[in-house]
C-alpha cells in the first residue's frame, strides 16, 4: 500500500477509548473485503491445479448457500396472507 | 481496493464521489469528506452564504491527525516488532519480542507481543507520546495482544490501520509445507 494515502484505507477510528471494539471492526472489515483471506493464502505459494480447484470449488459452495438459504426462507415464512381466505 | 465506503443516501450524486473513507462514525478524516457533510448541512439549513471547507475540529493534546505519533507493529509468525514513530519520521521507541528477552518459539506468542508493547509504550511516554495512531502489518499471534499491551503501557491509541502486505500476484512464496 506504499503508493496509496496513507491512514485512509483499511483504518478504523478508535470511539470512546474502545480500542477492542474498534479492533473488531478492523477484523469484520478486512473479513468482509477478502483482506485477511488473500494475505493468509499468499503466504505459501498456492499452485495453479489448487487454485482453479478452490474457485470452483467456492463457486458451487456460493450457488448451493444461496440456494439453501432461500429454500429455508422461504420455508419460515411466518406473516403472509390467508390464501383460503373466505373458504 | 479495499476501501470501506459508505452507501450514501439521499445526498445525491455529487457527494457519492468525495465520500469514501471510513466506516466507524463521526470523525472524518479527509477536509473533504468532512467539508462535504458541512456542506449539505449547511444548505439544507438554508444559509446564505456559499459552502465553506471547515477543517476537521479533532485534536489531541492540541495536535491534529496527521502530527499525532505512529506506533508500527510488525506481527509476523514468529515475532513481533513494535516501533513508535513521529510523523516527520524521528524515532522515539523500538523494542521486539526478542529484546524482552524471549526467545526462539516463546517470541511468536501473544504474551510476548503484549510485553514488548508495554515496553515500546513506557519508553515512548518517558520521551513525552501520549496519543498515538497504530499501524499494523502480518497476520501473526501478536497482532491483537500489541495493540492491548500498548493501552496497557499507557499510551492511547486514537486509530487502527491495517497495512498487511497483499502482493497482487507479485513475488511468488515459498512452497507449501507437508509436515
Amino acid at each position: 500500500m506504499a503508493s496509496h494515502l496513507r491512514f485512509v484505507g483499511r483504518t478504523v477510528m478508535v470511539q470512546n477509548g474502545n480500542v477492542d471494539a474498534a479492533y473488531g471492526v478492523l477484523n469484520r472489515i478486512l473479513a468482509q473485503d477478502g483482506v485477511a483471506e488473500a494475505v493468509r493464502r499468499s503466504r505459501y505459494y498456492e499452485k495453479p491445479w489448487r487454485a482453479r480447484r478452490r474457485r470452483a470449488f467456492e463457486a458451487c459452495r456460493r450457488v448451493y448457500s444461496a440456494e439453501m438459504a432461500r429454500r429455508i426462507a422461504f420455508l419460515a415464512r411466518s406473516s403472509r396472507q390467508d390464501p383460503w381466505l373466505g373458504c | 481496493m479495499a476501501v470501506a465506503g459508505q452507501r450514501v443516501l439521499g445526498w445525491g450524486g455529487r457527494a457519492i464521489a468525495l465520500c469514501r473513507g471510513l466506516r466507524t462514525g463521526p470523525p472524518r478524516l479527509q477536509d473533504v469528506a468532512g467539508a462535504a457533510a458541512k456542506e449539505t448541512e449547511k444548505q439544507s439549513a438554508t444559509e446564505q452564504s456559499p459552502p465553506i471547507l471547515q477543517r476537521n475540529s479533532m485534536r489531541w493534546d492540541g495536535k491534529v491527525y496527521e502530527e499525532v505519533p505512529i506506533a508500527h507493529i510488525k506481527a509476523t509468525y514468529n515475532n513481533t516488532h513494535i516501533q513508535v514513530v513521529g510523523f516527520d519520521n524521528q524515532p522515539f521507541s523500538r523494542t521486539s519480542c526478542g529484546t524482552e528477552g524471549f526467545q526462539n518459539a516463546k517470541r511468536g506468542t501473544a504474551v510476548a507481543a503484549q510485553a514488548a508493547a508495554v515496553a515500546a509504550a513506557v519508553k515512548a511516554r518517558a520521551k513525552g507520546v501520549l496519543h498515538v495512531r497504530v499501524i499494523v502489518k502480518g497476520l501473526g499471534p501478536g497482532r491483537k495482544a500489541a495493540i492491548r499491551g500498548l493501552t496497557m503501557g499507557g499510551l492511547e491509541v486514537i486509530s487502527i490501520t491495517d497495512n498487511s502486505p497483499v502482493p497482487h500476484n507479485g513475488c511468488r512464496p515459498r512452497k507449501v509445507r507437508r509436515v
